[in-house]
């Protein structure tokens, strides 16, 4: 009897110890996960001792299960891109963040502090990406360019998100994102040229890789993966800039390891782990003070000062997840059908 | 006393499923009838506002062209998989049946999107077939094939096939063979006693098959999601948008809702439809 309950004694005890001795980490499957795990989690591990573990879905269905779950997360730890971010601080899923706990986020670029709740993780661009080899000697130096009458049935564009093209329409017209019903007419004259609108990453790879779509308003990390795969693929930094993307991290609300969960979000900012980050990704360091390799740094797309971050077209997070439904369906309506 | 006392336990799993979808339903009900608020997950008041919506050109015609692509890759799938089924059924060798019934059932182990990747090479601009059109010369410019309603329908027929052929071969084997023998012992030849003893004696396998393939079709998402490149949209492809693209769930609900609506309409039609072939037995 007084083993059976000493053994229930060790249970009672190891189990929860066992079940509080991780960190569990929201974010994209993949090499998203793979990106976290083999540089940030790695270090996080070595100087903590804390295991790491993974919860992996897509950006919506992971909003939705954290919905569901409020007050007593799946996670303690979020990534996702920051408009959406936006979606789950609005909805109280994320803690406030205490910087005074993170001493490496002093060196953010000023585009990267979303909000209070979340903060850019690293950055990437949505911009030109065309197969010169498919289309000749054309160069894309504007925006403007992909207007050409040569480009009819070329182009494609993502269909989950139009906010890229609806910004750049607005700005070539005067305006911006904000205001973007002005640049509407300047987009409906775009029409001819999309030949398709791609999903997902995948989609995006195979629709250029195969040369259905030779130009596309792409996302500059699968345009990178792809030319290390052998796509011959030139990617174009419009005079106007490129639409700047941010992946943000966050604490969940209710997580019982917050502190622990400071000390990863510090370690992400990491210098090291930055450019360990922008090396493998080739996308752009949240913090200004990473020292890149300068194979890295001179791939357009790639920005590692505060001027060259200021140069890119920043879409305001929070006007972006108000908008993006009404942008969505205008852009069905009136450009997808 | 009760005659038959495994019912209630045998029911019990499938009556808890049955709450279980009802109460997903009436969510989902619920979600069509609540206004969206921009940048909030949570809906707003009730409002038929998404319905309303619903009328404008652009989603009435993605309800149209839905029941369109079901309806013609019934009829392909129905054309193509009758004389499949009707060999995997009357074929005497053993081996050349198994064949036929691997060709037929191993589609179905590899699922939607695997198939529809496997369109994409095959339609693509550089694709099987317009390589092979333009090394023999037919053509000098690629033939559009990815992207338009002909390419969905393509793979869908090939998604559908399983479905139908399996479907198709149930009919035909319970045919009895005596009545083709009687015909043809009164003189009728191979093509006649076909259309007047098999033909009309498969048909309750071919109402199945129909309406299965077209219910099945009608909620394709992968297939018209990919090949169609959002200039081929079906109702799932506009749910996914809406919803997952851009948080629009009541809207998105209000699609789903409409969307189950002219299902049970339209197989409703089509079932009414072919009662009379349905009822055809020589018995």
């Amino acid at each position: 009897m007084k083993r059976f309950l000493f053994a229930l004694f060790v249970l009672a005890v190891a189990v929860p110890a066992q079940a509080q001795d991780k960190l569990v980490i929201s974010i994209w499957g993949g090499s998203w996960r793979d990106l976290v795990a083999e540089t940030v989690a790695r270090k996080f591990t070595a100087e903590t001792g804390v295991p790491v573990e993974f919860v992996t879905g897509g950006t919506i269905d992971r909003l939705n299960k954290e919905k569901l779950a409020k007050g007593s997360p799946e996670s303690d730890i979020t990534f996702t891109t920051s408009h959406i971010g936006w979606l789950y601080a609005n909805d109280g899923l994320f803690e406030q963040l205490d910087l005074g706990k993170i001493p490496n986020a002093s060196n953010l670029a000023d585009e990267a502090r979303i909000s209070p709740f979340h903060l850019g993780a690293w950055a990437y661009v949505y911009t030109i990406g065309y197969r010169a080899d498919l289309i000749g000697d054309m160069k894309f130096e504007s925006w403007n360019d992909l207007w050409k009458p040569e480009l009819k049935g070329k182009l494609a564009a993502p269909d989950f998100d139009p906010s890229h093209v609806i910004a750049v329409a607005a700005l070539l017209s005067g305006s911006d994102a904000a205001h973007w019903e002005k640049g509407q007419d300047k987009l409906k004259a775009l029409k001819p040229n999309f030949k398709a609108f791609f999903t997902n990453d995948a989609n995006s790879q195979q629709l250029l890789a195969s040369g259905e779509t030779p130009v596309q308003i792409v996302l500059s990390m699968n345009a990178y993966y792809m030319i290390s795969q052998g796509v011959p693929i030139t990617v174009a930094i419009p005079k106007e800039g490129a639409v700047l993307g941010i992946d943000t991290v966050a604490i969940m609300k209710g997580s019982k390891k917050v502190e622990l969960a400071y000390k990863f979000i510090n370690a992400l900012y990491d210098p090291e782990i930055q450019a360990q980050i922008a090396n493998l990704k080739k996308g752009s360091p949240a913090v200004l003070n990473a020292k890149l390799d300068p194979q890295i740094v001179k791939l357009p797309g790639v920005f590692s000062t505060a001027a060259q971050w200021k140069q890119q077209i920043n879409i305001d997070a929070k006007l972006r997840a108000q908008k993006t439904a009404e942008w969505r369906k205008w852009f069905a309506e009136n450009i997808m059908n | 006393m009760n005659s038959q006392p495994f019912l209630r336990t045998f029911t019990a799993p499938a009556v808890l499923c049955a709450f279980g979808f009802l109460a997903a339903m009436a969510a989902v009900l619920q979600f069509s009838l609540r206004a969206y608020i921009p940048g909030s997950l949570e809906p707003g008041g009730f409002t038929l506002a998404n319905f309303a919506d619903l009328l404008k050109p652009l989603y009435a015609r993605v309800f149209l062209d839905t029941v369109w692509i079901a309806f013609l890759t019934a009829a392909s799938t129905l054309v193509i998989g009758y004389p499949l089924a009707y060999a995997l059924v009357r074929m005497q060798n053993a081996i050349v049946r198994s064949i036929l019934l691997v060709i037929v059932v191993t589609p179905l182990f590899l699922g939607e999107v695997v198939r529809t990747y496997s369109w994409i090479i095959v339609l693509g601009n550089n694709g099987f077939i317009n390589s092979m059109l333009r090394d023999l010369g037919v053509v000098q410019q690629p033939i559009q094939f990815m992207f338009t309603t002909f390419g969905v329908v393509v793979a869908l027929v090939h998604v559908t096939m399983p479905v139908m052929v399996i479907m198709l071969a149930a009919g035909l084997s319970h045919i009895d063979r005596d009545y083709e023998k009687a015909a043809a012992s009164l003189g009728a030849g191979p093509i006649r006693t076909f259309l007047t003893v098999t033909l009309p004696l498969s048909m309750p396998g071919v109402v199945a098959g129909v309406t299965t393939a077209f219910a099945w079709t009608f909620s394709a998402f992968a297939t018209p999601q990919l090949i169609g490149g959002g200039r081929v949209n079906m109702v799932s492809n506009l749910v996914y948008q809406l919803g997952f693209a851009s948080f629009n769930f009541p809207f998105a609900a209000s699609l789903c809702v409409a969307g189950l609506a002219l299902t049970i309409v339209v197989l409703s039609a089509l079932r009414l439809a072919a009662r009379p072939l349905e009822n055809i037995s020589p018995h």
